[in-house]
């Protein structure tokens, strides 16, 4: 796949206005396998091999993962090759591509365009749109349901949540939630949908099966991205306005901490029992223990980053940084940046980017 | 009656989005860039650029009154000649790599139809430091937070008033430094 130049084509008729410039302008935006060629035929042999194929599936998969970045401005889908930071396809997306879920199985994308009012259901693999379903309002975060469907489409707009199958595109039922869903996420079970419903001040928790609110829970200012742990007991949200992230115990619906981050966090990632939170005006990642909650670090990054994620074997954490159009790898161990990869321009990867490609 | 309809909107949006710390904005930052080549070396350049308590090369401002420098965290209150005030804070200054970082702390959308918005000044050596090249990039919203914006207050006016600012800004700079007042 080669990489694709678009011309964004704007309105051109002229606007007048008042105080700063009263200039009228118009602006063209330009803008593994491993062979083992040496079988042995001795028993031995054979178990040195076994063992050796079962040591390269424990650490081919995250070895060979993707990022599947969405790029706003560019109107693009950038898709990196993790191993070799390399841009491997990328794959055009009108309407201002924001949110973004990859299902566990790596099979399908779920793209969110807030100005196109509409959600791109990808075949991962071929890099090729299956379809795309118009959901009206203001569709940005989206989460997917571990089985693979249905995929949940926040609407910013007309503070609801609707369900897509992914196969057919079919919206199957929708939930009223608090003001501007934002962030979504599912617990590993599947039972749970959370909404961080920004302009609310809350998550909602719905139950999946029935599409029906079961409780909402009292966060901190402006919660934008909301993340579950692998064991599903606990989600975290970063909090725009109150520069903070809450802890929330799911199953006791309460919040249990409360960390202060950086200025205006807008998303978290887990790994190696540590939280990573991008913090968009201050361009740092802040990093905290989930266990003790103490601050480790504040690891500085590119300007305006936003999505982030973390490597399936958490030796990573990918961060999508929307003013300087790159994505920053970070150790998790050390928590340094040990490479920054450019992508298209404004890249957002609003949810669940990562992309496991082993089957 | 355009303009009371512009005057109602602006009204509504300037209600909507002055009640929260955090505006209230759309799914969707915009980015806009402008850049210029200046005939002076970057040095004499960055020193009028990163004086963040003279806004005097923008050709639109009267008058700037601040306090704290330019370091991060400094504010500056400008005056524009129509009267209109813009009240502004250093995010980040970064001299090693001539960069100052600001925000738009307060402005009404009916002078710059924005909200949420920052700004990075870069220079950069050209000519192997003959030349200066100067580039003014901004992250902002559009001036209204809801869906369907009336177009006024869309993105395309957004960014149309950004780069009316940035166009004559950095034409006022290259005027000033190269005019040598």
């Amino acid at each position: 796949m080669k990489s694709t130049v678009i011309l964004r084509c704007e309105r051109s008729e002229p606007r007048r206005m008042q105080g700063w410039s009263g200039l009228r302008t118009q602006r063209a935006a330009a803008k593994a396998g491993y062979p083992l060629t040496h079988p042995s035929p001795s028993g031995r042999g054979l178990l040195v091999l076994l063992l050796a194929s079962a040591a390269l599936l424990l650490i081919t998969p995250a070895r060979a993962d993707e990022a599947f970045i969405t790029s706003q401005p560019a109107e693009m889908l950038s898709i990196v090759d993790l191993p070799t930071g390399k841009v491997v396809a990328s794959l055009p997306i009108p309407g201002k591509p924001a949110g973004i879920a990859v299902d566990p199985a790596g099979r399908r994308a779920f793209v969110t365009s807030p100005d196109g009012k509409a959600l791109t259901i990808i075949d991962a693999a071929t890099r090729t749109v299956e379809r795309r379903v118009d959901v009206g309002g203001g569709p940005l975060g989206v989460a997917v349901h571990p089985s693979g469907s249905p995929a949940y489409v926040a609407d910013w707009y007309r503070h609801k949540i609707v369900a897509v199958d992914a196969a057919s595109g079919t919206i199957t039922g929708e939930v009223a939630v608090g003001d501007s869903p934002s962030g979504l996420a599912v617990t590993p079970d599947g039972a749970l949908l959370l909404s961080a419903d920004r302009d609310s001040d809350q998550v909602s928790l719905i139950d999946t099966a029935s599409l029906a609110r079961v409780a909402t829970v009292k966060v901190g200012a402006r919660p934008f991205g909301v993340t579950i742990d692998a064991e599903g007991t606990r989600a975290y949200t970063a909090n725009v306005a109150s520069d903070d992230v809450s802890i929330i115990d799911i199953p006791a619906r309460t919040v249990v901490g409360t960390v202060k981050v950086g200025q205006r966090p807008y998303a978290v990632a887990l790994a190696q029992g540590r939280a990573f939170v991008t913090d968009q005006y201050a361009s740092t990642v802040t990093v905290f223990d989930t266990a003790t909650l103490a601050r480790l670090a504040a690891i500085p990054v590119g300007d305006y980053p936003e999505g982030i994620a973390a490597s399936r074997d958490g030796t990573r954490v990918y961060v999508a940084n929307w003013e300087s159009n790159t994505l920053s790898v970070i150790d998790s161990a050390s928590l340094k940046v040990i490479a920054d990869i450019e992508v298209a321009d404004g890249p957002r990867a609003f949810g669940a980017f990562i992309r496991r490609t082993d089957p | 009656m355009e303009f009371k309809l512009l005057t109602a909107a602006v009204a509504a949006a300037t209600l909507a989005v002055t009640v929260v710390g955090a505006q209230a904005h759309g799914p969707t930052r915009q980015k806009v860039s402008e850049k210029i080549e200046i005939n002076a070396p970057p040095e004499k350049v960055w020193a009028v650029v990163s004086n963040f308590q003279d806004g005097g090369w923008i050709p639109v401002v009267a008058k700037t009154e601040g306090t704290g420098g330019n370091a991060a965290g400094a504010k500056r209150t400008l005056t524009l000649k129509n009267g209109a005030t813009v009240e502004e804070e250093v995010a980040k200054l970064e001299p090693e790599k001539m960069t100052l970082m600001y925000r738009i702390d307060k402005v009404d959308v009916a002078v710059l139809p924005v909200t949420n918005y920052s700004s990075w000044l870069v220079v950069t050596p050209t000519e192997g430091g003959a030349k200066s090249q100067v580039e003014w990039r901004g992250a902002f919203y559009r001036g209204y937070p809801n869906n369907d914006p009336p177009p006024e207050l869309d993105d395309q006016a957004a960014i149309n008033a950004v780069t009316g600012l940035y166009k004559a800004g950095l034409d006022g700079l290259k005027k000033k430094i190269e005019g040598g007042s």
